[in-house]
């Protein structure tokens, strides 16, 4: 027994010692599963910028080391790391989650832990004001949703909606700041109907929705049922426009050929982009074949500033909250790839959105897009 | 259009304010009303062809051996799967892949037999329940690390076009020929199965052994062969039922068995564990419920609603629509 202790501690010893010489940033997303495609996107964003800080000496002396946390975009996984996360003294900061249901989950545990959190994907509204050690470079859904009915309304001119949602934080929170907009602007939700992650029949909702003659389907929610929702569309001679929000910006949905046409909010577009993107776009096509996605973009960016926390304030949770809560105005803003972020009280932001829609196959930029 | 059934239109929105039927939904006349009931219909009894195709497999193997093989559901899925891997990676004709899926899946489900049950024939009936769950783990697992867990579909050239059009149209209810395709096929295979129980040697075989598997060794018959059989028949059938709901929702997935495999196993039991009819009677059912319960009551609960119904049967017949109660045996 006393054999065995001695090895455990050698062992902590060794490895502690390999820790010491590199920062431990941990990057929480589903990285496997049905949404692993968007995980695909922040592995190689996070990737690509610790590279790009190791190269160039890394942070106070040590190279940023990124460990990949899968969590499935479920929340009893999300909470599961996050408690790991939190027990892990080499943690001081955590890029994630993805999904607003896994942030929601892991929230209460990084709060409890004094853990800060940036968020490069979630919008869920509530996030924000519930825990002050998390933040987001990525706008909330009461933009969003906003955002896209103010373009539904003026581009498209669309007066009558069905909306198709999935039981979850983010696909609620978004139908609801979307209905509140449209409705003032005078168009009619015909009727909302739902699904969960594991649905694969969405035929009778969707023949209720034939029966509504709607202009557009709305489908705030993730491209896995999003693609099958178009196909079944079709398949039940539904030819109306479909539309959603960032959940659906996938590579999923260009393979579908019943998606041409769908247009969709996200927070980052290539060609759109600031100058100071540009060479954050060339090498990821260079590394990576293809271009950069907006997941890519803003975990780009979340590292980045984790990486710049650490480097202000050194290896402590409090002060890292500290810092990064007193970026709070456009002067004091970190200039990332995917535009300025600071937060406000809630660790929220403010950033634009553009609306990019499939064409011939592939997704292409808008050629109307709201300022 | 509009002219001609404008009394029609009114009478649609007398009921529509009186009934408080259709809250949410501005259906515009009575025609709207009814042609979506229609559909909707249409949309239940392909399901519950398929609820139906599955339960046959889990109905079987219960009436003979009184196993619940929890692995019948992964079967289904391994089905859809090793149809999309023919017609992808291997490029054979679909109905070419479909054949040999269904052969593949009977003999895969003798070896599930004999790897997994047989051993345990004797064992207290938990232990093999136990397995069978273990199995289904396994086999998903198993499954998750062949083809990874994102949802895959079918091509859509290995269907002649013809196939995604519609084969009857009466104003917006339309059938296409995939619907005809899956309800056909179901009901043939039902025919023949009942025919293979009831008209041939093995079948026989087969009711006696569900009947008393001891007497009928006594009598000659080679029960384990026996067994195999109902194995090699239902999986086959569970097979198919996974290439057709991938090709209808076209979405195949690790993980579609557990739930298919629970709605199925819930047909069974209302139509009547062990009992034929009573699974096909169960799928439709069952299936039927299922998309009325979404189309009309609400689509977040529409799981929910099956399994509401399952239960309310369940308590006012404990034995399902068409099963017996037997006697204790001896």
């Amino acid at each position: 027994m006393r054999k065995l202790l001695c090895v455990v501690l050698v062992l902590g010893l060794i490895t502690g010692v390999a820790w010491a010489d590199s920062i431990k940033i941990p990057v929480a997303s589903p990285f496997t599963g049905q949404l692993a495609s968007f995980g695909e996107g922040v592995k190689n964003g996070a990737a690509l910028k610790a590279s790009e800080i190791n190269a160039a000496g890394g942070v106070n002396g040590k190279t940023v080391k990124i460990v990949l946390e899968d969590e499935l975009c479920d929340p009893k996984e999300a909470a599961t790391v996050a408690t790991k996360l939190a027990n892990d003294p080499a943690v001081v900061v955590v890029v994630g989650h993805l999904c607003s249901s896994a942030t929601l989950a892991a929230l209460p545990i990084y709060r409890e832990a004094k853990l800060p959190a940036i968020s490069p994907a979630s919008t869920n509204v509530d996030i924000g004001k519930m825990s002050p050690y998390y933040f987001r470079n990525v706008y909330r859904d009461d933009f969003q949703g906003a955002f896209l009915a103010r373009y539904v309304d003026e581009v498209k001119g669309f007066k009558r909606i069905a909306i198709f949602y999935e039981v979850n934080d983010y696909s609620m929170g978004l139908m609801s700041a979307f209905m509140k907009e449209a409705i003032k602007r005078g168009i009619t939700i015909l009727g909302t109907e739902a699904y969960t992650s594991d649905t694969t029949d969405f035929k009778p909702q969707l023949t209720k929705f034939k029966m509504m003659r709607p202009d557009a389907i709305f489908n705030p929610g993730y491209a896995p049922q999003g693609t099958l929702i178009a196909t079944q569309a079709a398949s039940l001679g539904l030819k109306v426009s479909m539309f959603g929000a960032d959940g659906l910006d996938d590579d999923l949905m260009v393979k579908n050929p019943d998606a041409e046409g769908l247009f969709v909010t996200t927070p980052f577009l290539p060609d759109k982009a600031g100058p100071q993107a540009a060479k954050f776009i060339e090498s990821y096509k260079r590394v990576y074949g293809k271009d950069p996605n907006w997941f890519a973009a803003n975990t780009y960016d979340a590292v980045g500033m984790a990486a710049e926390a650490i480097k202000a304030v050194g290896m402590d949770r409090e002060k890292i909250q500290a810092y990064l809560a007193g970026i709070n105005s456009l002067d004091k803003a970190y200039v990332g790839v995917a535009g300025k972020t600071y937060f406000d009280e809630n660790g929220d932001c403010l950033k634009a959105a553009f609306i990019k829609e499939i064409k011939n196959g592939k997704w292409v930029s808008s050629q109307q897009q709201l300022q | 259009m509009a002219g001609r059934h404008a009394h029609l239109r009114g009478l649609a929105r007398a009921i529509h304010e009186i009934s408080g039927l259709s809250r949410g939904l501005s259906v515009e006349n009575l025609l709207d009303i009814s042609s979506l009931f229609l559909q909707q219909l249409v949309n239940g009894i392909t399901l519950g062809g398929v609820y139906a195709l599955i339960a046959v497999g889990y109905t079987m193997v219960y009436g003979v051996i009184q196993l619940i093989n929890f692995a019948h559901g992964e079967i289904y899925m391994l089905g859809a799967f090793l149809a999309y891997t023919q017609v992808t990676l291997l490029r054979l004709p679909f109905f070419v892949a479909f054949l040999t899926t269904l052969l593949i899946c009977a003999v895969f489900g003798v070896i599930l037999d004999y790897v997994a049950y047989r051993p345990l024939r004797t064992a207290p009936r938990l232990a093999a329940l136990i397995t069978a769950i273990g199995m289904s783990i396994f086999l998903q697992n198993l499954a998750l690390l062949l083809w990874g867990s994102q949802i895959k579909s079918y091509p859509r050239d290995i269907l002649p076009r013809l196939f995604f059009k519609p084969a009857l149209t009466m104003g917006e209810v339309s059938l296409s020929w995939l619907q005809v395709f899956i309800l056909s096929i179901t009901v043939i295979f039902m025919l023949i199965l009942h025919l293979i129980i009831h008209k041939t040697k093995v079948g026989m075989a087969m009711r006696a052994v569900s009947q008393d598997k001891v007497t009928s060794a006594l009598m000659g018959i080679g029960v384990n062969r026996v067994i195999s059989f109902t194995f090699a028949i239902g999986s086959a059938m569970g097979g198919m039922a996974g290439i057709l709901v991938g090709l209808y929702y076209n979405a195949i997935f690790p993980t579609m068995g557990y739930i298919a495999g629970v709605k199925a196993f819930a047909a069974a039991v209302l139509g009547g564990i062990g009992s034929v009819p009573g699974a096909m009677l169960g799928g439709g059912v069952l299936g039927i419920a299922e998309v009325l319960g979404a189309g009309y009551l609400s689509s977040a609960y529409r799981d929910g609603i099956s399994y509401a119904v399952m239960i309310l049967v369940i308590i006012f017949k404990p034995s399902g629509l068409i099963g017996q109660i037997l006697g204790e045996k001896v």
